[in-house]
This record gives C-alpha cells, sequence and structure tokens, in this order.
C-alpha cells in the first residue's frame, strides 16, 4: 500500500514531463510544418522561379539567335525556330530560304556568348518578360579572319505550352530617349 | 504452468486493488481503468489472464488521455513481480507476453514525441531549403520597391558621376563621393586623374545617360545590375558622338541609399 502511493507519487511527475514534452514536440511539428507550408505556397517564390527560367530561357535563345555556321545552316535555322514563338518565330519561317541562301554564300560562322542577362519586366500570369543581353558576337569570315563585336540586345519573351520562348528580339538603340 | 497464473494473479490483484484504494481520494477518469482491474479478478481463473493481458493493452492505448498513474505503478509492480516469478518457477511465457505491453506503454510517450520532433525538423530543413533556394534569395523583381530603387539610384550615380564639363570636373568628384564607394570609388579616382588634364585641353564634355537597366540580383542589402548607357561627348565645338556602353555593376545599400561599389564594363 505505502509502496504504491510512493511508487504513484514518484511517477506523477515523471509523466507529466514526459506529456509536457510530447506537447512541446507537437508545438515544435505543427510550426514547422506551418512554416513548410507557407515557403511551399509562397507566391513570390514562384514568381522568383519563373523570373529565372525566363531569364534561362531568354539568354540561351538569344545566344541561339546570334550564333550560325554556314555549313550547317538548317541545323542552326531550325535551332532558331525552336527558341522563338509568335511574331518573330512567322518572320524567321518566312525568311529562311533568303536567308539560307545568304549565309551560305557568305560563308560565315558566327558565334555569341551572352556577357550578361536580367530580367526587366515579368508579367507571371500573362506569361510575358523582357529581358536585357550584353552579348559578344564572334564572325568568322571565310579567309578565317574573326571580329568581335559587343552588342546589348533587348528580347521580348512569351511563355508557350509552360516554356519561356523569345517573341521579340532587337539591338537597344543608341542615342534614343531613355526608357526602363 | 497451473501455477504460474495463479501466482501472477494474486500478486497482480494486490498490485491493482493498491491503485484503486489510492485513487479512491483521487480523481475521477483514475476509477475506470482500476475497476477494469478488478472486474478481470473476478473472471474464471484460466480466462484471466487473457482478459487481463487485453485490458492492459486497453490501458496502454488510453494513457495519452492522461490516465497514467495507476497504470504506470501496476506495470512497474507487475514487472518486478513477473520477474520473481519467472525465476521461482523458470517459466516465462507470461512475463514475455506482458512484458512487450507494459515496455510500449511507457516507450509510446517517448516515441510519439520522437516522431513529432523528426517531423518538426524535417519540416524545418524542407522549409530552409525552399527559402534559401537561388531564385528565393534573389529578390530583383519578387520586391518591387526594393528593384525600383536600386535601379533608380545607381542610374542616377552613373549618370552623375560620368557627366562632366571642361570646367566643371570638381562636381563630378564631389558627386563621386555621395554615390560610389570602395572599389568603384578608388578605380573613378585614379580615372578622373588620368584623364583630367586632357578634358580640360581639349574641353571635353561627356553626358551619360543610363538607358536600360535590369536587376541581375538583389539580395538585401547586395545587388548586382546591368546597365546600358549611352556616352555623348563632345570635343570643344566638334559633332558630338554617342557610343554605347555595357556595364555590370555591383551595389550595397548603406545607409539611405544603395551606393556602387563596382563597374565592369561588358
Amino acid at each position: 500500500m505505502t509502496r504504491q502511493v510512493r511508487a504513484s507519487a514518484g511517477n506523477r511527475p515523471a509523466l507529466a514531463v514526459a506529456l509536457v514534452l510530447t506537447l512541446a514536440a507537437g508545438g515544435f511539428a505543427a510550426w514547422e510544418g506551418r512554416s513548410w507550408y507557407a515557403a511551399a505556397h509562397d507566391d513570390s517564390a514562384a514568381y522568383a522561379a519563373q523570373r529565372d527560367r525566363a531569364l534561362a530561357a531568354g539568354e540561351q535563345a538569344v545566344q541561339n539567335l546570334n550564333t550560325l555556321d554556314h555549313r550547317r545552316v538548317d541545323q542552326g535555322l531550325d535551332l532558331w525556330e525552336t527558341s522563338t514563338t509568335g511574331e518573330l518565330h512567322k518572320q524567321l519561317v518566312d525568311g529562311r530560304q533568303e536567308f539560307t541562301s545568304q549565309v551560305k554564300a557568305a560563308k560565315t560562322v558566327t558565334t555569341a556568348r551572352v556577357l550578361s542577362g536580367a530580367v526587366t519586366e515579368l508579367d507571371d500570369r500573362a506569361g510575358r518578360a523582357r529581358l536585357l543581353v550584353a552579348l559578344r558576337v564572334t564572325v568568322t569570315a571565310p579567309d578565317s579572319k574573326s571580329t568581335e563585336k559587343d552588342s546589348r540586345m533587348l528580347g521580348e519573351l512569351t511563355r508557350t505550352d509552360g516554356q519561356w520562348k523569345l517573341s521579340g528580339l532587337g539591338q537597344a538603340p543608341v542615342g534614343g530617349t531613355a526608357a526602363g | 504452468m497451473t501455477r504460474l497464473p495463479r501466482t501472477a494473479r494474486r500478486e497482480d490483484t494486490g498490485a491493482d486493488e493498491a491503485p484503486e484504494a489510492g485513487a479512491g481520494a483521487a480523481t475521477e477518469p483514475s476509477e475506470g481503468p482500476a475497476k477494469a482491474g478488478t472486474d478481470g479478478g473476478a473472471a474464471a481463473a484460466t480466462d484471466q489472464d487473457t482478459t487481463r493481458a487485453s485490458g492492459t493493452d486497453e490501458h496502454g492505448t488510453a494513457d495519452e488521455d492522461g490516465a497514467t498513474d495507476e497504470d504506470g505503478t501496476t506495470d512497474e509492480d507487475g514487472t518486478t513481480d513477473e520477474d520473481e516469478a519467472m525465476d521461482e518457477d523458470g517459466t516465462a511465457d507470461e512475463s514475455r507476453r506482458r512484458r512487450p505491453a507494459g515496455a510500449w506503454r511507457k516507450a509510446a510517450p517517448v516515441a510519439a514525441a520522437t516522431v513529432l520532433l523528426l517531423g518538426g525538423a524535417g519540416f524545418h530543413h524542407a522549409a530552409h531549403q525552399l527559402r534559401s533556394a537561388p531564385s528565393a534569395r534573389n529578390h530583383a523583381l519578387t520586391d518591387t520597391g526594393a528593384t525600383t530603387r536600386v535601379s533608380g539610384d545607381v542610374a542616377e550615380g552613373l549618370a552623375r558621376v560620368f557627366s562632366y564639363t571642361p570646367a566643371d570636373t570638381d562636381a563630378a568628384e564631389r558627386s563621386s563621393r555621395t554615390v560610389l564607394a570602395g572599389r568603384a570609388a578608388r578605380q573613378y579616382g585614379d580615372l578622373l586623374a588620368q584623364v583630367r588634364t586632357n578634358l580640360v585641353e581639349q574641353r571635353i564634355t561627356l553626358s551619360t545617360q543610363a538607358v536600360r537597366t535590369g536587376v541581375i540580383e538583389l539580395d538585401g542589402d547586395s545587388a548586382r545590375l546591368l546597365v546600358f548607357l549611352d556616352q555623348t561627348s563632345r570635343r570643344d565645338r566638334a559633332a558630338a558622338t554617342t557610343a554605347a556602353a555595357q556595364l555590370t555593376v555591383t551595389a550595397e545599400y548603406r545607409g539611405d541609399r544603395w551606393l556602387i561599389v563596382d563597374i565592369k564594363a561588358r
């Protein structure tokens, strides 16, 4: 009898501690679960991911469209077409034959390297973005002389079927009015 | 075999009765398990062990409700008694069947706490992974206020330090102190020292405009930008010529504005 009471009294704090610890562990798990849920459903994180995807796709597409080898024109132009959409894509398809003969006649090899790029606008819902790209283009003539030229380009991206593609590309004008 | 259940029963009943008496003065919920134990004691000798065994399991499940006092006590004593019984009789069937249940009852809160802690740690890790992902850490465009601010400060700063007239190179140098810092400030000082004589002798006027600014990366007080510049220079009264320049600029937020700390021509 006395033994029981003593044992019972001795156990009570231990069980209370166990209970409190379990509750605390439960609270911790709930808090961290909520925190994880918030992070996983963070709109700005999803937006940031879209921004980075748009930038990566845009830089690659700009590089593709400034790269062409006269010995493999068809391959190169196929890549141009898969990198683009919309109006730009249409222009490339329409002018393909003429362009092919021009490049074959000039016998040039053009390669491009992206120096830096940045997204300046992103409409995540509409699937539209704009980017700046600083580019170094190397043109090698038939006599193996090569010239380097830095260019700065403005690209417009459109998302089609979940993929960002160039829908517009042009040189940033020099000496115009300031914008952006 | 016939002896063991009897011994166990005698010991167990003794163990069971005590908490009931002890709990008489205690709270109501504690009566439940104790009574169940007594009811079990009224059953037939052979059946009782099974009844009690299952009864114990039920208590084990009910432990979480907080009615744990008596069960815990019973359990400890029961284990001790069975140990003795096993030593005496050398038969351990009964104790083997009951001990895991008792151990489980004690281990349950520990196991639950461990599972919860591991789960919490898992969520913490996953959330950290998500938040520290490179794309999430970069606040370019996602933090529109800071993006606009850094673009404006950098564009304005570049325009000020790279615009000067022969009569007023000091003004450019003065403004450089408010918009440049670190490596960019040293580079600019060297540059200006080199060209100053030429500027004055050849009467060169330079006017710079940032025509496009894009934030590559923005993380807290540090940012990297791509800037397209138009630089119009005029030598004395000759016609102005405009040249394009592409820069990547590193900026740091200090005090109340973004300072340019590094400039690289692209």
